[in-house]
């Protein structure tokens, strides 16, 4: 039975975490105690040093010195204050009118501000809970496929995990020892074709059967000119103008300035254009635009100044997303009071949440890392290795049958429990095979968004049928009577949103260059900020890596003399042993 | 028993003041990093002290905030299979967790960090970047961080007693009356005076009384 122990202390300890997360106590303790558990059996067994533990105080400093991490708690703390400021009913409202007239139109709505919303709340919650409070109820009016309105709500929802600033990024990030911005870089075009693939299943169900997408009748329409015309004329022009107004202001660049640096600065440039037309429309009462071009603009122009101010920085390498996040934060606080929706009890409960996923997810952290001590002392990492490095097909043989694992546990895990538990296992594996990390990460996130979308357990669904309409009710505007979404419908209408999800890993594992795209060309242009680059993990100050070597990735929590030592030690022993 | 529940009483209270102003934190932490950023970015000065105070900030939050965490049932679990099983069975599974998971977990880290803290206060231990801060205070967050998680474990666990011995009212209960979703979803039904979404409103509230049942997750 020793031996048998012994020899097999790698799997049994998996099996055991397997049992210890099942049995339904905390995650973050589960973790741990197995972690304890199997590290004072192996001692015990003689197979362990007795100092094995003893690292475990450093490695919990080296999380707490952690800048990446710390950017959790901001970039939640921005989302929900955003979340609370009524962005996104504005957003929906008006996006809602303008796209409603088209066949399937308000299906495209959902999908465009659940994308804008994924880059600036990040929160999947709160976006489902607003797009099933304000959109629902307008595409049950005029007849939306109930499957395909719960559907596209729950879906556009999540795209908050997978569209830069997510918070899933940032873990898997540090699991990966790779830089936040590299992953933001990398997820960005992943997210857009996610997006188009959405609103081409859209358009596809609405060609095949038109009546599960009807356009809106004209009379639904609030916004619009006195003369009964929709005012989207103007609306073209002045987006028209605004383009033309970036893309003059791009030639205008010297020649050899960064390019994403100019893409970067000259979408600000259109977009202040836009603007400031608006500005001057409405105080000058010039008349030039209609209600609907303002109404676009100044409904439009908020959030997308919050994602340049947020992401445009992190891209350009002028802020690390630590300071983009506190950035954001400052920018949705400023966002809220300009709407007059920023009160004490409103910003205490947001600290109060951030506070709350900030412990959670830390601790998770922390266990994890006690687990983690324990089975790299027991040779797990070599196990899990050896058993993945066996699977036929190489590459794609690996990648294939890791997110079909993946896609399987995200039945039952969320996204945090995976990023901390699975990727740390994959990862050294995935990168011994010569997977590109930053690819390898955003496969996982892609696939990990599932684990919103599964029914029964998954969170989107679960806030979208909180929200739906549980009993048949009368609609205000049309007087008939509207029969409840039942949770069949939510599920099945999650379904092929799941199965878009799979072709997406599919076609990101096929062209890895859809993730590396990005990243090569900021590495080619951007010479002047390759030093920044070439410290993984480390998005610390550039002025400050020169007056802090000590911080350099990998070896954080091998920099301390101690630390080192005790590893030492604990080499030794194993070798005596 | 009536002693042991006061005891539980107390704690919750410490950790519920504790949770209170540890949430403060994080309005302090993002003022730090904004203004930091822009006086870097602005005028070329930085301080290492401002730097570390950040993740200071950030260790204070999350370790401080893991008993109150706890006290607002915020550790995640995975309730796929437990939630299956009546209740009963479900705070002795709890009871079982707190005692075989969580106290050995908190005493060991106690154990084991308790040597740095005191080392580097007796040294006096800087951070090894110019102009940066004392060591110990970050150091001894953590053992005061796991103590006051293992302070609300033992209340917790009082508290399952209580109600398996038919004392006290069903733990699992979230203390707040909404959950930061559900008073999201309030305040765009109050926006949006439709008497169609004030119609889903009892609805809502059916649901909200299924929810509690369930587990609050952010």
């Amino acid at each position: 039975m020793t031996e048998f122990l012994i020899a097999n202390m790698a799997p049994v300890m998996f099996l055991g975490l397997v049992v210890f997360l099942l049995m339904g106590y905390s995650v973050a303790f589960a973790l741990a105690a197995c972690g304890l558990f199997f590290g004072f059996l192996g001692v015990h067994l003689g197979m362990l040093p007795e100092a094995l533990m003893h690292a475990l105080p450093l490695r919990i400093i080296g999380i707490l010195k952690n800048d990446t991490l710390l950017a959790i708690p901001f970039f939640t703390f921005m989302g929900l204050i955003l979340e609370r400021s009524g962005m996104a009913e504005d957003l929906l409202d008006t996006i809602g009118q303008l796209f409603g007239p088209i066949r399937g139109g308000l299906a495209y709505a959902t999908i465009f501000v659940g994308a804008m919303l994924a880059a600036t709340t990040g929160v999947v919650a709160a976006s489902v809970i607003s797009m099933g409070l304000i959109s629902l109820p307008i595409m049950l009016r005029y007849g939306y496929d109930r499957q395909l309105a719960s559907g596209v709500i729950a879906a556009s929802g999540t795209l908050a995990q997978i569209i830069p600033p997510s918070l899933v990024l940032i873990v898997i990030a540090d699991q990966l020892g790779r830089s936040v911005g590299d992953l933001y870089a990398g997820a960005f075009l992943p997210g857009f074709i996610l997006t188009m693939l959405y609103v081409g299943w859209v358009f596809t169900v609405s060609m095949l059967r038109p009546a599960a997408a009807p356009a809106l009748p004209p009379e639904a329409r609030t916004i619009r000119e006195d003369d009964g015309s929709s005012g989207n004329r103007s609306l073209l022009a002045l987006t028209v103008l605004s383009v033309g107004a970036a893309i003059v202001f791009a030639q205008l660049r010297p020649e050899g300035a960064p390019k994403d640096e100019t893409i970067v600065v000259s979408m600000c440039v259109g977009i202040g254009v836009a603007f400031g037309l608006a500005v001057l429309n409405r105080f000058l009462k010039l008349g030039l635009l209609s209600r609907m071009a303002e109404r676009v603009t100044f409904v439009l122009i908020p959030p997308l100044a919050l994602i340049f101010l947020v992401l445009g920085t992190i891209f350009i390498g002028i802020a690390t997303p630590t300071e983009g996040g506190a950035m954001g934060a400052v920018g949705a606080l400023a966002m809220a009071i300009s709407r007059r929706r920023l009160t004490v009890k409103l910003t205490k409960q947001a600290m109060d949440a951030t506070l709350k996923l900030s412990s959670f997810v830390l601790f998770i952290l922390l266990g994890a890392t006690v687990f983690s001590l324990t089975f790299n002392a027991v040779d797990g990492h070599l196990w899990v290795e050896h058993l993945l490095t066996g699977l036929p097909g190489g590459q794609i043989g690996f990648l294939i049958i890791v997110n079909i694992l993946v896609f399987l546990l995200a039945f039952f895990l969320d996204f945090f429990e995976l990023a901390f538990i699975i990727i740390p296992l994959l990862a050294p594996v995935a990168d011994k095979m010569g997977i590109d990390l930053v690819w390898f990460g955003i496969l996982m996130a892609v696939n990990m968004q599932t684990s919103f979308m599964h029914p029964p357990f998954g969170f989107a669904l679960f806030y979208l049928r909180s929200v739906a309409p549980h009993s048949k009710y009368l609609d205000r505007i049309t007087k008939k009577e509207i029969a409840p979404v039942t949770t069949g419908q939510i599920y099945w209408g999650a379904v092929p949103f799941v199965v878009i999800q799979v072709v997406m890993v599919g076609i990101l594992i096929a062209f890895p260059q859809l993730v590396m795209g990005n990243l090569d060309k900021r590495q080619a242009v951007d010479l002047d900020t390759i030093q920044l680059e070439a410290a993984p993990s480390d998005w610390g100050l550039k002025d400050e890596e020169e007056a802090k070597p000590d911080k350099e990735g990998e070896g954080k929590q091998d920099e301390d003399p101690a630390a080192a030592l005790l590893r030492d030690m604990a080499n030794e022993a194993k070798a005596k042993k | 028993m009536k002693f042991l529940l006061q005891f539980s009483r107390l704690i919750d209270a410490i950790s519920e003041a504790v949770g209170r102003a540890a949430i403060w934190l994080v309005l302090i932490a993002v003022l730090i990093s904004a203004g930091n950023a822009v006086i870097r970015k602005a005028f070329n000065v930085s301080s290492n002290a401002f730097l570390e105070i950040q993740w200071y900030l950030f260790a204070a939050m999350f370790l401080l905030g893991a008993g109150y965490t706890m006290l607002r049932q915020g550790h995640v679990k995975i309730d796929v299979i437990l939630g299956r099983f009546s209740k009963r069975t479900q705070i002795k599974v709890e009871i079982f967790g707190i005692v075989c998971f969580l106290f050995p977990f908190v005493i060991q880290v106690i154990r084991l960090s308790w040597p740095l803290v005191t080392q580097a206060y007796v040294s006096g231990e800087m951070s090894e970047n110019a102009g940066g801060l004392i060591r110990w205070p970050v150091y001894a967050l953590i053992p005061v961080g796991f103590a006051l998680l293992g302070l609300q474990g033992v209340s917790e666990l009082i508290k399952r007693i209580g109600f398996l011995a038919g004392q006290c009212p069903d733990p699992t209960q979230p203390i707040q009356n909404k959950t930061a979703e559900e008073e999201l979803a309030e305040e765009i039904r109050k926006r949006q005076v439709d008497p169609e979404v004030v119609s889903m409103v009892e609805a809502a509230d059916a649901m909200v009384a299924d929810k509690r049942v369930k587990e609050v997750r952010p």
